[in-house]
C-alpha cells in the first residue's frame, strides 16, 4: 500500500518530521515500509526556463539556438525540437541532471556552438499527458504561462513528493488508507491528528426519485448511493493529480479522480456511474446469471455466472461488484448525471471473482481484505464535499443507504491493567500507558487495576488484553527485550524434556547408514501420479490410491506420495545427469495410504526409512548386510522370503518379515524396466524399512551365557547339492546334526562347474564344534563330521565333494 | 692344548663376529661345535691329556665352548634382527596412499541443524511431538483463530485436498493438538514438513518448520525472550545479538519477528541480509486467548507463547549455503561438502 508524505500531512503536523523518521518509525512499530520512492530523484537541476529568443544554428539546419532564462541565469540550449517558441516556458535541464529515462546532461559543443543543457519532454520527466497536459507529446512539454523561470520543476510540476511503500498486515484493514497510517504517525509521534472534512452543500431534490437501489445477494452487507447532476467534466487540480500519481492512479477526470482520492484518503472503494446509461434508473446488487457478459474498463469481456455479484441496472451488469466497472456506464466525457456507488462487499465473494478472472484491481485488494461496515457513510461524505471544492456538480439531497448489518456500535472495553503488564512483562506505568493507547485515538482511562477504553469504529481488531497489549508495546518500543534482566523460568514451570522416539530411533538409523557411506537426502513428498505407473504397480495396487491436490502446482507435485522409491530413484537418475557415478542414499519421511477415496477423513501417515545404492560391483548380499545392521538393534527374529515388489528384480530381492508374517521391509535389485522408466543406465538396489513399526518394538534386552573354557575346533566340509537347496537348509542341516557340540556355521565357498553337472553347486562350510566340558577329542570329530554328512546326504541328497 | 683351545676361541669368536649371515653363521658352528668340529676334536682328545691336567682343560674347553655358543646365539639374535629390520624396510607402504573400505557418507544439513535445536529445546525442558501432515482446516486454520475467509489465509496459499482437508501450511497444527491433549503446564516442539502453494522462484513449497510452545501461568513476551536468547546463545554462542520487530500472525498476540546477527556475514553485512547485519530468525508471539479457549485451555488462568524459526534460511546461514535450492536438490557433490 503506497501513501505520500505531502499526502500524510494533511492530517498529520510533519514539522520536524522527516521521510526516513516515519519509515523507521512505521517500520518499527508493524508498519513494515518495504520502499522509500522520492518522486524527484530524477528531477535535480530541471528548472522552468522562459525562452527569450531564438537563433537557427549557422551549420546546422535542423537545429536553433536558444537564449534561455531560468531565473537565477541566463543559458545557452541548443535543441532540435520543432514546438518551441520565443516566449514559451520549458522545462531545461542543467549540468548535472539525470533524467527519468537515463540520459545524464552535460554542457556540449554541437558544430562550435555550446549548449549549456537541453529542454525536456514530458517523457524525460516522468510523467504523461494524464498527469499534464502537453506532456504526452513528442516534443518539448510547453509549460503554462503562468509558470515563473527558475523554479525547480519538481515544485512547479508538484513532483516533489516522498512515497512510502507499507506492507500493511491483515489485522489492520484500517490502515490501507492515507488516514489510517496518519493516525499510527499521529501515535507514533504524539501529534493530534487533523480531521478532514466531510461537509459539503447540496442543491435540494431527492437522490430517491433519481434512482432506485435494491440489494438482492447477501455478499452485499452495505450499500451507499449519492446524486450528482450538472456534471462539468475537466482535468482535476494539479494538486489532485499529484496525490494520484505519486501512488501510481492515472487520473482522468473529477469525478472519476474523486472516486480514486476516496479509495487511497479513506480505504473505501467507489464507483461513479453516468446515470444515463442506467436502465430503468435502478441498481440492483446480484449474483450474476449464466450466459450474462460484461465488457470491463480493461478491455476484456468476461462470462459471468452465480458465483459473480455484480452491480446491474434494470437490464444488465454494469459493474462486477467490488472488482472492476463495465467500460459503457462508467463515466464519460458526455456524463452529465452520475450515482456514486459506496458499499461494502464481502470479502471472500470479492476475493473469488478477482481470482476467477485473474483480475486484482486497488479496489478488490481492498475489499479482500475487509472493508469496515461504518467506512461507506464517511467516505461518501468525503467524496460529495470534494464535488463541492473541485465544482464538478450539483449534489442532490440525500443519500440512499441499504444496510442489513447492524452498524458497529464504538464498542466498550474493561480490561485488566496487571493482565496487559503480565503479558508483556515490562513494567508500564498507567500514565504512560493511558497515553499511548489515547495517542492511537484508544479512549482510555484506568483506574485501579480496570483499564477501560474505546477504541476508534474502525478497530474491529481490538478485542482483549492481548490486542491492547500490542498497541501499548509497539509504540512504547520493542527495543525494552534487548536488555532483559531474570531468570529464564522465573515465571514458568520446570518442565521434563523428553525426544520423540521414533525421531531418537530414526537418528540411530541413520547413523548406520551414514556409517555403511550413505548421504541423507531431502525429497518433495508430493509426485505426479505417473510415479506409480513408471514403478510398475499392479493395477490393484492400493498404493494406486492416490490422494490428489485439487489445485495443485504442477503435474509433478499433484499427488501425496504412497511410494518412498520414486524419490531416490529420481536421485539417482539426476546425479547420474550430472556426471556423478555412484551413490548411497538415504531418506526419511512418509508415505499416506487415504482410507477412502475421495477423502472423508485423514490418511494414515506412515514413516519409512528408504536406502538406495548405485555402486559398480555392488551386490544383494551387500545390501543385505546393511539390512543386517540396520536390524541388529531390535528385539526381532526376522525372515526373509522372496520379494513381491513389482519394482524390484523378482530373483533378487526379499521381502523382511516379523514373526508374525506381516511385512517390514524390502529390499533388492531394482527391476530393469524401472531403471529404463527412470533413465538410469546402471544398477541400483533400494531397500526400505517401516519405521513406525520397528518404533513400536520393546528395547532390546540381552541375557548373556558362560562361556566354555575349552577351545572350539573348526573343521570344512563341501558338500555338492541341487541348486534348488538352499544354503540356510543346509546350515540347519548342519546345526541340527552337530547336536549340543555346535557353535558356528559359516558358507565360505560356493563352486559351480561342468564337472560339477548341469544344475549342481558345491557348498563349503567352516563349522565350528565346541563342548562346555572337555576337549573335543579327534575321533568324537570326526563321529560328528560323519553324521553332518549323512544327515546332509539324507535330507538334500548332498554328496561330499572329493578333492 | 691349552694354546689350542685359546687359538680356537680367538679364530671361532672372530668367524662369528664376521658371519654376514645366518648360513655363514651356521657354517661357523658346524666348523667349530659339529661333530668333526675343532672343539668337539680336542675334546674328543681329552683322554690323552694327563689326568693331573685333565681338570683344567676340560674346565677351560667347556668355557670356551660357552662362549661360543653365546656369541653364536648373539650372533642369530642379530642377524634376525637386521633381517626383519631389512625385510619391513621392503615392506614399506606409501602412506599416502588412500585407505581403503566404505568411506562414512554424511546427515543432511537440515537433520544436522534439527538435531541441535531439538536437543537445545529438550534440555530446555520441551517434549518433542509430531503430527499429521494431511490435516484438517479446523487445525491448520479454523482453530488458529483463521476462519474460513480471513484475509489472513492469503499470507499461506494452500494445497486443498477436499473442502475440509488440506496439506498443512504450518506446523502450528500441532499447537492445536498439544493443547488438547496435554495439560498445562506443558512445553512442545513439533518439527515438520509444511506446504505452500507458492511459485515464487526463492521459495520451496516444501519446506521445513519447527514450532515451539509453552503454556503455562504467567509466562509472556519477556519469558518468550529470554528464551529465545538462551537458544540463539546455545545455537551460535555468546556474541549473538538480536532484535525485535512487530510482526503480524492471527494465533498470537502480540505478534513479533526477531533477527538475529546474520551467520553469512557475522554482522558485517552481506547480500543475504541486505547489508543489515541481521537476518530473520523466529516468528513467534503471545497465544492469542481465543486460541487458548477454543482448545480448552482456561485463557484466565493459562498463557501460553510460541515461537519457530524459519529452518532452511537457518540451515542456509548456519552452513554458508550459496543457494537454498541446494537443500532439495540432493547432488551428491553438495552433500558431499557436509562430511
Amino acid at each position: 500500500m503506497k501513501v505520500s508524505y505531502n499526502w500524510l500531512s494533511d492530517f498529520v503536523d510533519m514539522k520536524g518530521i522527516s521521510p526516513e523518521q516515519i519509515a523507521e518509525k512505521l517500520t518499527v512499530s508493524g508498519f513494515e515500509v518495504e520502499e522509500v520512492l522520492r518522486m524527484n530523484e530524477h528531477l535535480h537541476d530541471v528548472y522552468v526556463g522562459h525562452i527569450d529568443k531564438i537563433k537557427k544554428h549557422p551549420e546546422a539546419d535542423r537545429l536553433v539556438v536558444c537564449q534561455v532564462d531560468v531565473g537565477f541565469k541566463k543559458v545557452q540550449i541548443i535543441t532540435s525540437a520543432t514546438n518551441v517558441f520565443e516566449g514559451a516556458n520549458v522545462p531545461v535541464s542543467l549540468d548535472g541532471a539525470d533524467l527519468c529515462n537515463g540520459v545524464k546532461i552535460k554542457p556540449t559543443n554541437f558544430r562550435g556552438v555550446e549548449s549549456d543543457g537541453m529542454f525536456c519532454s514530458g517523457e524525460e520527466l516522468g510523467i504523461d499527458e494524464n498527469y499534464f497536459e502537453g506532456a504526452g507529446i513528442n516534443g518539448i512539454l510547453i509549460l503554462p504561462e503562468s509558470f515563473k523561470a527558475g523554479t525547480k520543476i519538481e515544485d512547479a510540476l508538484l513532483l516533489n513528493d516522498v512515497v512510502f511503500d507499507i506492507n500493511v498486515t491483515p489485522n489492520r484493514p484500517d490502515c490501507n488508507s492515507v488516514v489510517g497510517i496518519a493516525r499510527e504517525i499521529c501515535a507514533m509521534f504524539g501529534k493530534t491528528f487533523k480531521d478532514f472534512d466531510i461537509s459539503y452543500k447540496s442543491v435540494g431534490g431527492n437522490v430517491n426519485d433519481f434512482v432506485k437501489v435494491s440489494v438482492k445477494t447477501k455478499n452485499c452487507p452495505r450499500y451507499m448511493a449519492a446524486y450528482v447532476k450538472n456534471i462539468k467534466l475537466t482535468r482535476s487540480p494539479l494538486w489532485l493529480r499529484s496525490r494520484l500519481f505519486s501512488v501510481g492512479i492515472k487520473p482522468i477526470s473529477t469525478m472519476v479522480d474523486i472516486t480514486n482520492y476516496v479509495l487511497v484518503e479513506q480505504g473505501q472503494p467507489m464507483h461513479a456511474f453516468d446515470y444515463d446509461y442506467l436502465d430503468g434508473r435502478e441498481i440492483v446488487v446480484r449474483q450474476a446469471r449464466g450466459g450474462e457478459k460484461i465488457s470491463v474498463l480493461n478491455g476484456n469481456t468476461y462470462d459471468l455466472d452465480e458465483s459473480v455479484m455484480v452491480i446491474a441496472d434494470a437490464k444488465k451488469p454494469v459493474v462486477i461488484a467490488g472488482v472492476i466497472g463495465g467500460v459503457n456506464s462508467c463515466i464519460n466525457d458526455n456524463t452529465k448525471q452520475s450515482v456514486f456507488e459506496c458499499a461494502v462487499f464481502d470479502l471472500k465473494s470479492v476475493r473469488l471473482t478477482a481470482k476467477k478472472f485473474g483480475l486484482r484491481t486497488d479496489s478488490s485488494a481492498r475489499y479482500e481484505k475487509g472493508v469496515n461496515i461504518n467506512s461507506p457513510s464517511i467516505a461518501l461524505k468525503r467524496a460529495l464535499h470534494l464535488v463541492n471544492e473541485l465544482g464538478c456538480g450539483e449534489i442532490v439531497d440525500g443519500v440512499i443507504d441499504v444496510c442489513s448489518q447492524k452498524l458497529g456500535d464504538t464498542q466498550k472495553l474493561s480490561l485488566s491493567y496487571s493482565k496487559i503488564i503480565k503479558i508483556l512483562g515490562v513494567e508500564i506505568s498507567k500514565d504512560k500507558m493511558t497515553k499511548i493507547l489515547n495517542g492511537l485515538g484508544i479512549e482510555t482511562t484506568i483506574s485501579g487495576d480496570t483499564l477501560s477504553c474505546v477504541p476508534p469504529i474502525l478497530r474491529e481488531d481490538l478485542q482483549n488484553e492481548n490486542d491492547i497489549a500490542e498497541e501499548v508495546i509497539r509504540i512504547y518500543g520493542y527495543d525494552v527485550y534487548n536488555n532483559l534482566e531474570g531468570g529464564l523460568f522465573e515465571n514458568s514451570s520446570i518442565t521434563i524434556g523428553q525426544f520423540e522416539p521414533r525421531l531418537a530411533m530414526e537418528n540411530a538409523l541413520k547413523n548406520i547408514l551414514v556409517d555403511n557411506g550413505f548421504f541423507e537426502t531431502l525429497n518433495y513428498s508430493l509426485y505426479s501420479a505417473t510415479a506409480c505407473d513408471k514403478l510398475l504397480l499392479r493395477a490393484d495396487d492400493a498404493r494406486r490410491n492416490v490422494i490428489a491436490i485439487s489445485n495443485p502446482i504442477s503435474e509433478d507435485l499433484s499427488t501425496v506420495r504412497t511410494v518412498m522409491a520414486h524419490a531416490l530413484l529420481l536421485d539417482i537418475s539426476f546425479n547420474l545427469s550430472v556426471g556423478n557415478k555412484e551413490m548411497r542414499f538415504f531418506e526419511t519421511g512418509r508415505v499416506y495410504q487415504p482410507k477412502s477415496l475421495p477423502l472423508k477423513e485423514l490418511p494414515v501417515e506412515n514413516n519409512r526409512l528408504s536406502f538406495a545404492v548405485c555402486e559398480n560391483g555392488f551386490d544383494f548380499f551387500q545390501m543385505k548386510k546393511i539390512v543386517e545392521d540396520l536390524l541388529v538393534g531390535f528385539p526381532l527374529k526376522y525372515s526373509l522370503r522372496r520379494s513381491e515388489e513389482p519394482y524390484l528384480h523378482s530373483g533378487v530381492s526379499a521381502d523382511i518379515l516379523d514373526e508374525s508374517g506381516r511385512v517390514i521391509g524390502w529390499f533388492g535389485k531394482v527391476h530393469k524396466t524401472v531403471l529404463k522408466n527412470y533413465e538410469i543406465g546402471a544398477d541400483v538396489f533400494y531397500g526400505e524399512l517401516d519405521t513406525d513399526f520397528l518404533v513400536g518394538l520393546p528395547e532390546k534386552q540381552y541375557a548373556t551365557k558362560e562361556v566354555s573354557k575349552f577351545p572350539p575346533v573348526e573343521r570344512d566340509l563341501a558338500v555338492v547339492v541341487d541348486e534348488k537347496v538352499t544354503n540356510e537348509e543346509l546350515s540347519n542341516g548342519i546345526k541340527s546334526a552337530c547336536g549340543k557340540n555346535f557353535f558356528d556355521v559359516q558358507l565360505f565357498d560356493i563352486y559351480r562347474s561342468s564337472a560339477l553337472g548341469e544344475g549342481k553347486k558345491s557348498m563349503a562350510y567352516k563349522i565350528v564344534l565346541s563342548s562346555d566340558d572337555k576337549t573335543l577329542t579327534g575321533d568324537e570329530i570326526a563321529a560328528i563330521m560323519k553324521k553332518v554328512l549323512k544327515g546332509l546326504e539324507f535330507r538334500f541328497g548332498a554328496k561330499l565333494r572329493e578333492a | 692344548m691349552k694354546e689350542q683351545l685359546e687359538q680356537i676361541l680367538k679364530a671361532g669368536l672372530g668367524e662369528i663376529e664376521g658371519a654376514p649371515d645366518l648360513r655363514a653363521l651356521d657354517d661357523v658352528r658346524v666348523k667349530f661345535l659339529g661333530k668333526t668340529g675343532a672343539l668337539t676334536q680336542i675334546l674328543r682328545g681329552m683322554k690323552d691329556v694327563a689326568p693331573e691336567e685333565r681338570r683344567e682343560v676340560g674346565s677351560l674347553a667347556n668355557s670356551v665352548r660357552e662362549q661360543i655358543e653365546t656369541a653364536i646365539s648373539q650372533k642369530l639374535a642379530d642377524l634376525e634382527n637386521a633381517k626383519l629390520l631389512a625385510d619391513m624396510e621392503k615392506e614399506k607402504v606409501d602412506i599416502t596412499e588412500p585407505s581403503k573400505g566404505v568411506k562414512r557418507g554424511a546427515l543432511h544439513p537440515l537433520s544436522r541443524f534439527n538435531n541441535k535445536f531439538m536437543e537445545i529445546c529438550v534440555e530446555m525442558g520441551f517434549t518433542v511431538i509430531q503430527g499429521p501432515e494431511v490435516e484438517t482446516d479446523y487445525y491448520n486454520f479454523e482453530a488458529l483463530n483463521v476462519p474460513k475467509n480471513h484475509p489472513a489465509r492469503d499470507m499461506q496459499d494452500s494445497f486443498y485436498i477436499t473442502d475440509n482437508i488440506l496439506m498443512r501450511t504450518q506446523t502450528s497444527n500441532m499447537q492445536i493438538r498439544a493443547m488438547e491433549k496435554l495439560k498445562p503446564p506443558f512445553k512442545v516442539v513439533c518439527p515438520g514438513r509444511v506446504y505452500r502453494n507458492d511459485s515464487d522462484s526463492s521459495h520451496s513449497p516444501i519446506f521445513n518448520q519447527f514450532e515451539a510452545l509453552v503454556v503455562d501461568e504467567n509466562v509472556g513476551l519477556k519469558d518468550l525472550m529470554m528464551m529465545i536468547k538462551e537458544i540463539l546463545r546455545r545455537l551460535y554462542g555468546e556474541n549473538i545479538k538480536s532484535r525485535v520487530r512487530p510482526s503480524y500472525f492471527p494465533f498470537t498476540e502480540p505478534s513479533i519477528e526477531i533477527d538475529a546477527t546474520c551467520q553469512m556475514c557475522h554482522g558485517k553485512g552481506c547480500n543475504l541480509c541486505k547489508g543489515t547485519g541481521f537476518s530473520e530468525f523466529f516468528a513467534a508471539g503471545v497465544v492469542n486467548p481465543k486460541v487458548l479457549e477454543m482448545s480448552g485451555i482456561d485463557s484466565k488462568k493459562y498463557s501460553g507463547f510460541a515461537f519457530g524459526p524459519g529452518i532452511d534460511r537457518s540451515v542456509m546461514v548456519t552452513n554458508k549455503i550459496p543457494n537454498i535450492k541446494y537443500l532439495f536438490r540432493n547432488d551428491l557433490r553438495f552433500l558431499k561438502q557436509m562430511k
